[in-house]
């Protein structure tokens, strides 16, 4: 028993130095965490998935202080989100993508949005998939969010989803419900709300006696 | 109780009400203005006038319902009453193209001997691109002076161009409200400035029988004070609008609009940190609120606005999770200038040393640890 105990700790040691040697940012973890973590991350690379948001999440337990097995597990949730994105948007999203990506399928939009968004825009569409998961947080419903930023996909730069999701937050925080805030905001990008076009909203002219 | 009581009695209930008792439906906003005005009708003297203005707006995503009144007391005593509703549905977008329905009906009133009503509804077709779009429309109903309706007949033609910071409108309206015909081209602007937005329309009657001719514009500011209260400044010349009854007039006002919030759902953001609830669950001292300031072609600026802090660090994935202190710039705002690359990225912010605390500016969300993190976008 005491040589098996000593054999574990010998592998566990092995396995920490090793994740150290391959990224020296995991010396920041525990000893429990560190081998789980260089584990998964292995595994990742190994799957030809990005590794830097790994080490990142991990290197976000660390400062906070959480448990190891707690870090362990937030990476390898993350790890799992990652390949459910790839999945979807294929071998060649961008490491970026795939993180929004995996942001977007963890707030509870459906693989076919992501894989609507990728065959709608040519450009990168990372900024579609990070608005579209902010939304979500927001609070808005994630059909609404999804249709909101599929509409402005094809077209829209990334500023404009930028200034769509400002919009959303900016009225919400008003007090407008999540919903009603993103379809004002749908109309303020295409410019029917800005510009009192709305035939039967115009407000009068504020103050007009 | 005299009409004018009654009138009053009512609007001073829906404006308290609209204050007292949040909006019933989650999409329903409401404002209620209290102003006060100088006005000059067209063949009238000058007169001196308090306003209180209540409206409704509920909001789908496919239309809108709006309700507005306006109660005025002029200086010589007399009363005016006005009152509209109006609601529009959108219909899907079929590429760039979308149609809109909408009507509309309103009545006013003043001392005991000018009533005025209309009933309109209107169909707009719609093309729509990000940045420019224009419509086209037809305007159908009645309107009644005090004697037998009149038919309403209306067609117009409008573009709009969204820039950076403005956004520009130019129409024009043919309408014939029973014999009286007229011919409006109005361009207006309007652009925002920090809490001010701004509104202006000039616009000229360039032809008339029995509507009158002129130049005619209007401008106001608002400054908002907060989520809740806004004041407004607003003033120039509108011209008749024989639909409605309104008579052409110069005026000046200045209004405190007050804004209901309506329940939140789910809120994750907020325009202020909340107190008391750090990234880790624990308290945080203060509030603070993050502003990325993003130009393609330097390094993202973070700016961190927040009172009485003698140190202010972030951390994020793009300092690998390490605190790094900000530099003070001014009275309450910290800064750093960091490369930080496109795409979607994790931040706490830490004031003297207390507990991390996702600042106001950023998404809150869940960050698998048992507490919350900021998310924001580089684009």
């Amino acid at each position: 028993m005491p040589r098996s105990l000593a054999a574990a700790g010998a592998l566990a040691a092995l396995l920490a130095a090793t994740a150290v040697a391959q990224d020296p940012r995991l010396g920041r973890l525990d000893a429990t965490a560190r081998p789980l973590v260089a584990g998964v991350i292995d595994s990742a690379r190994a799957a030809g998935l990005p590794t830097e948001p790994l080490v990142q999440r991990a290197l976000e337990g660390a400062t906070k202080g959480a448990p190891g097995t707690l870090i362990a597990s937030a990476v390898q949730r993350l790890a799992a989100d990652l390949g459910r994105a790839r999945a979807v948007l294929g071998a060649g999203a961008t490491p970026p993508e795939l993180e929004a990506g995996a942001a977007a399928l963890r707030a509870g939009a459906g693989p076919a949005v992501l894989a609507q968004l990728r065959r709608s825009r040519r450009q990168t569409i990372t900024v579609p998939l990070a608005v579209l998961a902010d939304l979500v947080a927001s609070g808005v419903p994630v059909d609404s969010a999804a249709a909101a930023v599929l509409a402005l996909a094809a077209s829209a730069r990334d500023a404009d989803l930028i200034d769509l999701r400002r919009a959303v937050e900016r009225d919400i925080a008003l007090g407008a419900a999540p919903t009603a805030a993103t379809a004002a905001a749908m109309a303020g990008v295409f410019g029917a709300d800005a510009l009192h076009v709305n035939a039967g909203a115009r407000d009068a002219r504020p103050g007009r006696p | 109780m005299t009409a004018g009581r009654r009138a009053w009695a009512a609007s001073a209930a829906a404006g308290w009400s609209l204050l007292t008792v949040r909006a019933p439906a989650a999409q329903t906003t409401g404002t209620f203005d209290i102003g006060m005005s100088t006005v000059r009708y067209d063949g009238f003297l000058a007169s001196g006038a308090a306003s209180v203005t209540p409206g409704v707006r509920w909001e789908r995503p496919n239309g809108t319902l709006t309700a507005r009144g306006t109660y005025l007391r002029f200086e010589s005593g007399h009363r005016s009453l006005q009152g509209s509703v109006a609601g529009s549905f959108f219909m899907p977008a079929a590429h760039r193209w979308r149609g809109e329905f909408s009507a509309g009906a309103g009545a006013s009133r003043y001392v005991d001997f000018a009533s005025f009503w209309h009933a309109v509804g209107e169909a707009r077709l719609h093309f729509m691109e990000s940045e420019r779009g224009a419509w086209v429309s037809g305007t159908a109903g009645r309107a009644s002076y005090g004697s037998a309706p009149r038919t309403v007949l209306a067609a117009g033609a409008g573009a709009w161009l969204r820039l950076p910071e403005l956004t520009l409108r130019v129409s024009a309206n043919l309408s014939h409200v029973g014999d009286t015909s007229y011919t409006d081209v109005e361009s207006s602007a309007r652009t925002a400035w920090g809490q001010v937005t701004l509104d202006a329309t000039l616009g000229a009657r360039v032809w008339s029988r029995g509507g009158g001719r002129g130049m005619y514009g209007e401008t106001s500011a608002a400054l908002s004070l907060g989520e809740r209260i806004a004041i407004v400044l607003s003033g120039g010349r509108y011209p008749t609008d024989p639909i409605s009854g309104s008579i052409a007039a110069r005026y000046l006002t200045v209004a405190i609009r007050i804004q209901t919030v309506s329940p939140r759902h789910t809120m994750s953001r907020g325009s202020m940190a909340p107190r008391g609830s750090g990234a880790d669950g624990t308290d945080a001292p203060t509030a603070a609120r993050l502003e990325v300031q993003v130009d393609r072609s330097r390094p993202v600026r973070l700016v961190v606005h927040v009172a009485d802090a003698s140190r202010v660090e972030v951390a994020g994935d793009f300092t690998d999770w390490q605190p790094l202190a900000l530099n003070r710039t001014g009275g309450d705002l910290w800064e750093v200038v960091l490369p930080i690359t496109s795409g979607v990225h994790r931040i706490d912010i830490r004031i003297d040393g207390a507990a991390w605390m996702v600042p106001a500016g950023t998404t809150r969300a869940p960050d698998d640890y048992g507490g919350d993190v900021g998310i924001f976008v580089v684009p």
